[in-house]
């Protein structure tokens, strides 16, 4: 490397310093609470042939395939037509996007009159139009999910400040007040990224910094490499399922076949369910970023920057048609659960190879959870994320209510949710005693919640998983609890099914609850004192910690 | 006579001020009984209690009792409904990709969280009464069972009203008389329960163990004579006597960190520096804030072993660089600096205590910067050749001599906490080249110059014993205390007013508690509010000008949030955005007198010579070694040259000038 070794320490470290800072300025500066609280959105920077070189570490879905999405909008205009304030954008799914909601902005970065790389953002709008306000699980293709905006180059004098673009925009989207702002917010992560990048240029040269820029990808492909080869040759086999497709009970089978040789690795979904007619399909794109990230969690650490590089050593692999990598046009919103069980299945691949570093199956489910009512003043949309437990190490219990692996969405206070919404009320958000998995690390329990509804007319919106098919555990663990949810009125308790749509009364209570991660190793290896800690504790039941005392075979 | 004594990790330093004069004494730190330290600092300086006037007094007491996990047994009681929230927390991950993530754990176990039933809506209106048969046939049993030495109440929107928090404590007391209660309300009045709920109880687990520390220190202090006032240095920067510590111990958190950017700023002002970047290097991190006309920032919110701490304390940023931070090549082959560091077992490699890993301080040494025989006054010798074994493995890996390798590890860390100040600075709308550089601490002036340098900073002023400067900050703080509320409001013509309404509720409020600790004289007040675009979930903080808050606008108000949120974030004031006000937060100040001129303490070693070290770069110099109590003020020092201290080094790289002012403030500047 004809790169000084400190120089590209320091431009690397800066680098990874500007895309945190985008991803920071994004976040806080942003209208929606999908965006805001839920951080459903990621940061970037890419080199000019927009392969990622540094990113904000916000959540782990959307890491990875910025630089993909990226290659459809350069095909059509390549980086030497573009002119000072001009940007990409898009969120076609059928053209690398994940879901409609993700919008993906790219900004060239100018240094006298070249083109050093872009800043690029994406974040999950809160409604971009289509079938119903916020969440439309009866989608039955991608149209009725909401605009597309194939990949396409826009100028921010002409198109943008009250240009055409942006008013039809705005004329389309249910909250233009929230979904307007988190552009701006996009903008402006963009901008700072790319002034950062500029300073740098002028600090210490752009030959200095594109090398750098080259060398940082090549620098987390080592290490990535390095990983791989720590353990053996091989194929490896793992299975999960979705729940069904919220039409049937049949489950939508997800199979990986992980392949190891030398310092590669490749996962191949081949018998994965087909596509189905729900929202339930992954866009590939998705797929390749799950699978990437749960690789790259088990078997490396966790401070490797994730760029290009750290994806060059995987190929990722689903037939086409199947739900891991659907046909147009098929519904995508919902993507997060096949993703999920895409992580779930390479995970119990790797745990025949590296029993140490994998862990048990988590709750690992994305449940999105949408109140929403159309009262005097307009839409009131309320729309949270939940996760559940974890499943559980070699040496460690898995942690207990947090979100699913490759999301990392926050809750929303009690005491906002009062503020902010008038028609419910939430009466409990507490832990959920027994729903782990035993074993002797148990896993993460989930949580419940409760919410009393104040008005008639309300619509709940859910899509959700693992209310059929547990959590498994590993080695000797046991699987863990299922999630339900029902919709209590008077003396009835009406069951929800994970995937629903429905009216709500005043006076109903609707209460969520999400299920446990799986346990790792043999329950009767567990001390008694650490049982009965978890006894005093309430985490566990007499009753449940009895089974732990005398197991019987599952 | 007046005294502050500063208890560090491993020194307790004490700054004593009689009759015009300034003293400076270092003694070793005695973590298990940190009063043992302070007093036996009053007798290495020959000090008599009873001649002491005023003693202020800083502590890792209520900070180490969360980070040992030796604080009370306390019991936490919230809403029916809400039991675990100090367990389910924000229900995200620090660290995205670490499949053993646990999150960081309450000081309280969840058998002992109770609930009760009642609730209050987000405007202070009861929903459900407060269940008092149920408060006294179950909670009042249960906490006498269950033999707490606190307990802390944590009930949904209490930030609105108090009613329930307040009956319920009564009902505590009334059956459990001497029982110590935290209400939520008093601790943190402000909205979202997890941080407020773990503030409160995060206080009342620290709250025995300061009052006993603080028992034990005035038993002393009144058995050797003393009469004079004595006061605790807070977060916030500002001192509080210590009888008011009693009711809110949390205040007491990171009082170190805040007593040297006080203890900075009073020095720099001395000067007529006011707008200045400090940044505090010790053996394993720097700490690093931005003063803007003479006064820190205040960040709303901190944290301790993982968990959210919701009380005003000052905007400071700390980065895993200092001296002993470790120098190491990564299994990508990147040359790192820093988070992990060699501590003060093994210690660097030139300590001679066993460790191999070069350091920061080691690269000093290979580098000359640090002279072997001039370390900490000449006091603690150093081995050389050890240093520079410690950087063979590093400089053969990338074909380096070792003082290149020296050098190139010197870059990095400056380069680190060049990052640090970026985020107080750029990161914040804040140009750093319209500030003045300080550096303090043991190892800051030794790279003051050279992170100036990559700034484009133009001035550094290093005050005079930077090494004991929070002890000097203790002594320079202003009785400090800082009232906070959650006001919700639409930005709408009748905002002026309400805020004027808890304007004058503030100043009434300070002035009842100032009085009720016999502080008389006038108070600085400021206020800010805390505001944002409606939908937004971070507020800024917007100065409220008081001397003109009589005429106070809508427009005025809207002017200067589009002002700080375009500053900070690029956007904003776009048409038709609305605007809210959040909270308020408003500080009222008591000034001290004058501090007296700070001289440098003398060394043994007192001529000033030449001797050989190494450039940024590793090249060859001559470097003038000058004892920094013989710098005369006014006279020209040209780099290179090193100006030794008794607790800190000062380096003047090639073309930089020091000058002492008459302040005793050493101004080095970039020759033009």
């Amino acid at each position: 490397m004809s790169l000084d070794p400190v120089e590209y320490a320091i431009v690397s470290q800066s680098l990874l310093a500007a895309a945190r800072e985008m991803g920071v300025k994004l976040i806080r500066s942003a209208y929606s609470t999908i965006l805001r609280e839920a951080r459903d959105g990621s940061a970037a920077i890419l080199d000019i042939n927009g392969h990622t070189v540094a990113q904000a570490e916000l959540i782990p879905m959307q890491l990875g395939t910025i630089g993909q999405i990226f290659a459809p909008c350069a095909a059509l205009h390549p980086p030497e037509t573009l002119e000072e304030d001009d940007f990409l954008i898009i969120n076609d799914p059928y053209s690398g996007g994940q879901h409609l909601q993700d919008v993906f902005l790219f900004h060239p970065i100018f240094f006298k009159g070249r083109i050093l790389g872009f800043a690029a953002s994406v974040a999950h709008h809160l409604d971009l139009g289509g079938g119903s306000a916020g969440l439309n699980p009866n989608a039955g293709d991608v149209y009725s999910e909401g605009l597309i905006i194939p990949p396409m180059k826009l100028n921010a004098k002409r198109d943008w400040h009250g240009g055409g673009f942006e008013r039809l925009l705005r004329a389309n989207v249910r909250v233009p007040q929230q979904t307007m702002g988190d552009f701006d917010a996009q903008i402006a992560a963009n901008h700072v990224g790319a002034l950062r990048v500029q300073e740098l240029a002028e600090r210490y040269g752009v030959e200095t910094l594109l090398e750098t820029m080259g060398a940082l990808q090549d620098y987390s492909e080592a290490r990535m490499r390095a990983a791989i080869r720590n353990i053996p040759d091989g194929i490896y086999l793992g299975e999960d399922a979705v729940d069904d497709d919220g039409i049937s009970d049949t489950p939508l089978a997800v199979r990986a076949t992980v392949t190891v040789k030398g310092d590669s690795l490749a996962v191949d979904f081949t018998g994965t369910a087909a596509q189905v007619r729900t929202n339930l399909n992954a866009p590939f794109a998705s797929t390749v970023s799950a699978t990437v990230s749960c690789v790259k969690a088990a078997l490396s650490d966790p401070d490797i920057p994730f760029n290009h590089g750290a994806m060059r050593p995987i190929t990722v692999t689903a037939p086409k048609g199947s739900i891991l990598n659907p046909h147009h046009p098929a519904a995508v919103r919902a993507r997060m659960e096949a993703c999920s069980r895409a992580w779930d299945a390479t995970m119990k691949a790797l745990s025949k190879v590296a029993p140490e570093r994998v862990v048990a199956t988590g709750y690992d489910t994305t449940t999105a959870f949408c109140l929403s009512h159309l009262g005097p003043g307009g839409w009131s949309v309320s729309l949270e994320i939940f996760g559940g437990g974890l499943g559980a190490a070699s040496d460690k219990d898995g942690c207990d209510a947090v979100d699913n692996p490759l999301s990392n969405c926050a809750n929303t206070p009690t005491e906002a949710l009062d503020q902010d919404f008038s028609f419910f009320r939430l009466l409990e958000y507490s832990l959920r005693p027994d729903s782990c998995g035993i074993g002797r690390h148990r896993g993460g329990v989930g949580f419940t919640r409760r919410y009393e509804i104040l008005e008639d007319g309300v619509k709940l919106a859910l899509y959700s998983d693992r209310f059929t098919r547990p959590a498994d555990g590993l080695f000797g663990g046991h699987a863990a609890a299922t999630g339900y949810c029902e919709i209590i009125r008077g003396i009835e308790h009406v069951p929800v099914k994970s995937k629903f749509a429905g009216e709500l009364c005043k006076g109903d209570i609707v209460a969520i609850s999400l299920g446990g991660g799986g346990g790792y190793g043999d329950p009767a290896s567990r001390p008694v004192e650490e049982i009965e800690e978890d006894v005093k504790d309430g985490i566990i039941s007499r009753a449940c910690a009895d089974r732990w005392h005398a197991p019987v075979k599952e | 006579m007046r005294v502050g004594i500063e208890v560090g990790g491993t020194f307790t330093d004490l700054v004593a001020v009689d009759g015009g004069k300034l003293r400076v004494f270092k003694v070793p730190s005695t973590p298990r009984a940190p009063d043992v330290g302070a007093f036996n600092a009053l007798s290495a300086a020959g000090i008599d209690p009873a001649q002491v006037t005023d003693l202020v007094h800083g502590s890792t007491v209520a900070t180490n009792a969360i980070l040992e996990r030796r604080g009370s047994r306390i019991a936490f009681v919230t809403t029916r409904g809400f039991r675990d929230i100090l367990f389910l927390q924000r229900h995200d991950r620090r660290s995205i990709y670490d499949l053993r993530y646990a999150k960081p754990e309450p000081p309280v176990k969840r058998r002992d969280c109770f609930e009760v039933l009642e609730r209050i809506d987000e405007n202070g209106n009861i929903v459900v009464p407060l269940d008092e048969e149920a408060v006294r046939n179950e909670l009042l049993p249960a906490l006498t069972n269950g033999d707490y030495e606190a307990v802390a109440i944590c009930l949904l929107s209490s930030y609105a009203s108090s009613a329930h928090e307040a009956r319920l404590r009564d009902l505590i007391v009334q059956a459990m008389p001497g029982l110590r209660v935290a209400c939520s309300h008093e601790v943190a009045g402000e909205f979202r329960e997890f941080e407020r709920g773990t503030t409160t109880s995060l206080s009342a687990y620290v709250q025995p163990v300061i009052d006993g520390y603080l028992d034990r220190f005035e038993k002393k202090l009144a058995e050797a004579g003393f009469r004079g006032d004595f006061s605790i240095m807070q977060s916030n920067g500002g001192r509080i006597p210590a009888i008011a510590m009693r009711r809110n111990s949390i205040a007491a958190l990171f009082s170190g960190p805040a007593a040297g950017v006080v203890g900075a700023i009073r020095q720099a002002q001395r000067s007529n520096c006011r707008d200045l970047i400090t940044f505090d290097m010790g053996g394993t991190s720097t700490d690093v804030s931005l003063v803007q006309d003479g006064e820190a920032a205040l960040a709303p919110e901190t944290e301790v072993d993982g968990l959210p701490v919701r009380t005003p304390v000052l905007d400071i940023v700390s980065v895993g660089a200092g001296g002993g931070s470790l120098v190491w090549v990564d299994d990508g082959g990147m040359l790192r600096v820093g988070p992990k560091s060699a501590g003060a077992q093994p210690g660097p490699a030139c300590y001679g205590r066993g460790g191999t890993e070069p350091t920061i301080t080691d690269a000093h040494v290979v580098r000359g910067t640090i002279r072997a025989e001039g370390f900490l006054g000449g006091t603690m010798k150093l081995d050389k050749g050890a240093a520079h074994r410690a950087f063979e493995g590093i400089a053969a890996r990338f074909g380096m001599s070792v003082p290149e390798a020296a050098a190139a590890a010197i870059r990095l860390a400056v380069a680190n906490i060049v990052r640090a100040i970026q985020i107080v600075s750029t990161e914040r709308g804040r140009d750093p080249r319209a500030y003045a550089l300080v550096p303090f601490g043991g190892a800051g002036p030794l790279l003051a110059a050279e992170i100036a340098a990559e700034l484009s900073i133009r001035e550094v002023l290093v005050p005079p014993n930077p090494g004991v400067i929070s002890a000097l900050g203790l002594l320079s703080a202003d009785y400090v205390k800082v009232y906070t509320t959650t006001r919700r409001m639409r930005l709408g013509e009748d905002v002026p007013d309400k805020l004027r309404e808890e304007h004058d509720r503030f100043q009434r409020l300070a002035a009842e508690e100032y009085r009720s600790h016999n502080l008389a004289g006038t108070l600085d007040c400021s206020l800010e509010a805390d505001m944002r675009y409606v939908g937004q979930a971070f507020e800024i903080a917007v100065p409220i000008d008081l001397r003109s808050i009589d005429r106070l606008s809508v427009a005025e108000l809207t002017a200067s949030f589009n002002e700080v949120h375009r500053r900070v974030y690029m956007h904003g004031g776009e048409p038709g955005r609305t605007i809210e006000v959040v909270g308020l937060r408003f500080s009222a100040r008591q000034r001290l007198e004058e501090m007296p001129v700070a001289q440098e303490r003398e060394v043994a070693e007192q001529s000033v010579r030449e001797v050989a070290i190494r450039g940024s770069g590793g090249e060859d110099l001559n470097a003038r070694i000058v004892p920094a109590s013989r710098l005369k003020v006014g006279a020209q020092i040209e780099g290179p040259a090193l100006i030794e201290g008794y607790s800190s080094t000062t380096w003047v790289p090639p073309g930089w000038i020091a000058e002492r002012d008459a302040s005793n403030n050493t101004w080095l500047r970039k020759k033009s």
